[in-house]
């Protein structure tokens, strides 16, 4: 009895959360002639066409620049993020450097309302011709992704015992050597978990796409919202459901599959930040 | 390790850091002294490069403006409203579904596939939902009771955006909240069962006590993301109807990109800066603090 009234609040619950994603599932395979009749979540006769049109590019619309785009500044986002923190991590966590300084103020980031420092880098990123390339907004996203890969990371190498360090430490190695050779290595699982939540996070980032960007570097989460505005007789749902399908895969399957390291991070990131 | 050999090694973990704190001076320290810089001067998109200086010019205009002051409150709603709604919510689903995620871990991937989703599309996939000529929810309002509302009108677009952003980010307090529960030791169960205690007085005396800092910790995160919001009320109201809904992230984007008000759109930068900044520190001094009282 108890578990079936469970099954009926995971129902409900799981229901209602990914409500907004099943209606748009569901209207991107809708015809034209459907969606003026048929507002309900049923698909009566299911087409492909909103899928076609999506993909097909004209001079406004480009869905394969933005996704390209997405791609390539996650990925510099995420990478450079890493590779920042992983050196900084260890520092940290064996040199007990910047312990109370450099840790609280980058893990502080994840909790500054980031559009203070969007003005400036507009300004900054006019001066260096920055602005609408994929560079620079791959830069902005390092920025984001830095405090969790961090946390993450500096959590990953105290948990390590030292005589791995002293062992090497014996051999002759430096700490460079040290870092790239043992240590690097062991923390591959942290290293993993911080390179997808970044990538999921870049991916999804819109405020500094939307402010850094205009036609040349648009990411997916910006270029969707042209197709609302696309061509005079209003919005075309069904187009612009397919976009929103289209721009949100790649981050939910590669959460889907990876969703236990996500959920370990997150909560490392939350508790331990 | 003689103190000679063990200079070289400071000098080296030095080095290590170095990258991330010439990023940061470049990427942060930099974009805050302009921030400091123009807020106190006299600055238009064309003389950009040469700032006069104007004292507190733009605090006074930030500080008598009183969109600013609506939407310092809008965010301050937004975010208490969206973290205790999400907290709750997301407490209640955590020790109520556990049972049936312990032993079936892929549910927990289908409530937490709302997180996957950037918020911009989702609040795009909200103006298709609400929509009313397409969107299902006020067809089947028409269709089962007659009626529908006018969601993203004056007076429930605030309550309709504080949905939106509840029943997207309730997923992420029921993780944390599931971990916790998660990670309470059995034996405290068996031993509390053995001494005959009820299953609700362990939840209320042993248990929430035991997840207690974790509800802390996801109340803050909320709400500091609830009170930054920009994606998904800018993509789903803008800031409208008439400013209603501007949270402070627009309301500095507006400032900057729709109105050119350099000047005020920084100062009020700053303000958000000087805040959120004290905040924080004081946060981290009294959890250090607390640690320090316990060992």
């Amino acid at each position: 009895m108890i578990t079936a009234l469970r099954w009926l609040v995971f129902a409900i619950a799981a229901f209602a959360m990914n409500f907004p994603i099943l209606v748009t599932l569901s209207t991107s395979f809708k015809s034209a002639r459907e969606l003026s009749t048929n507002p309900g979540l049923w698909v009566q006769s299911p087409t492909l066409d909103n899928y076609l049109a999506v993909f097909q590019v004209s001079d406004r619309l480009n869905i394969f620049l933005y996704l390209f785009n997405s791609l390539s500044v996650a990925l510099i986002g995420t990478v450079l993020a890493v590779a920042l923190a992983l050196p900084a991590a260890y520092a940290i966590a064996r040199g007990r450097l910047g312990e109370r300084t450099l840790l609280p103020l980058i893990v502080n980031l994840r909790a500054v309302p980031l559009i203070i420092f969007a003005i400036p880098l507009y300004m900054m990123f006019q001066w260096l011709a920055l602005l609408d390339t994929r560079l620079g907004l791959g830069l902005i996203l390092t920025i984001v992704n830095l405090p969790l890969a961090l946390v993450i990371l500096v959590n990953a190498i105290r948990d390590l015992p030292s005589e791995l360090d002293e062992a090497a430490l014996m051999d002759g190695a430096s700490r460079t050597q040290i870092l790239f050779r043992v240590i690097a290595p062991v923390c591959r699982p942290a290293i993993v978990t911080s390179l997808i939540f970044g990538f999921i996070t870049a991916w999804n980032e819109f405020l500094f796409g939307l402010m850094l960007t205009t036609s040349k570097a648009v990411p997916i989460t910006v270029g969707a919202s042209f197709f609302f505005a696309a061509s005079g007789g209003g919005v075309q749902w069904g187009v612009a459901s397919a976009v929103m399908i289209v721009g949100a895969l790649p981050p939910v399957l590669l959460g889907l599959i990876m969703y236990r390291q996500i959920s370990g991070s997150m909560t490392a990131g939350a508790v331990k930040g | 390790m003689t103190k000679a050999q063990q200079r070289p090694l400071v000098q080296e973990f030095r080095l290590l850091a170095t990258p991330v704190v010439l990023f940061l001076l470049v990427f942060l320290g930099f974009p805050a002294i302009v921030n400091l810089i123009y807020s106190v001067s006299d600055v238009s998109f064309e003389t950009l490069r040469q700032p006069e200086l104007s004292g507190f010019k733009n605090f006074v205009a930030v500080w008598s403006d009183s969109a600013f002051w609506q939407a310092s409150w809008f965010s301050f709603r937004f975010g208490l409203l969206t973290a205790v709604l999400e907290c709750g919510l997301g407490l209640f689903l955590a020790i109520f579904l556990s049972p049936l995620i312990e032993r079936r871990s892929w549910l927990m991937a289908i409530l937490m596939l709302p997180l996957m989703v950037a918020p911009a599309l989702v609040g795009l996939m909200y103006r298709l939902v609400l929509h009313e000529f397409v969107g299902p929810v006020p067809y089947y309002l028409w269709t089962y009771f007659g009626a529908s509302l006018s969601f993203l009108g004056p007076g429930s677009s605030f309550w309709t955006l504080v949905v939106v952003e509840t029943l997207q980010w309730t997923p992420f307090a029921l993780l944390l909240f599931y971990m916790a529960y998660q990670a309470i030791p059995s034996e405290i169960a068996e031993a509390s069962a053995m001494d005959g205690a009820k299953s609700h007085h362990r939840l209320w005396y042993i248990e929430l006590p035991l997840m207690l800092p974790t509800i802390v910790v996801a109340l803050l995160i909320r709400f500091i993301d609830g009170f930054r919001v920009f994606d998904n009320v800018y993509v789903l109201t803008g800031s409208g109807p008439g400013g209603s809904t501007a949270s402070l992230s627009i309301y500095i984007y507006e400032a900057f990109f729709k109105q050119g008000a350099i000047g005020k759109a920084v100062a009020a930068s700053v303000i958000l800066f000087v805040v959120s900044f004290a905040v924080l520190y004081g946060l981290n001094f009294i959890a250090s603090r607390r640690k320090g009282a316990i060992r």
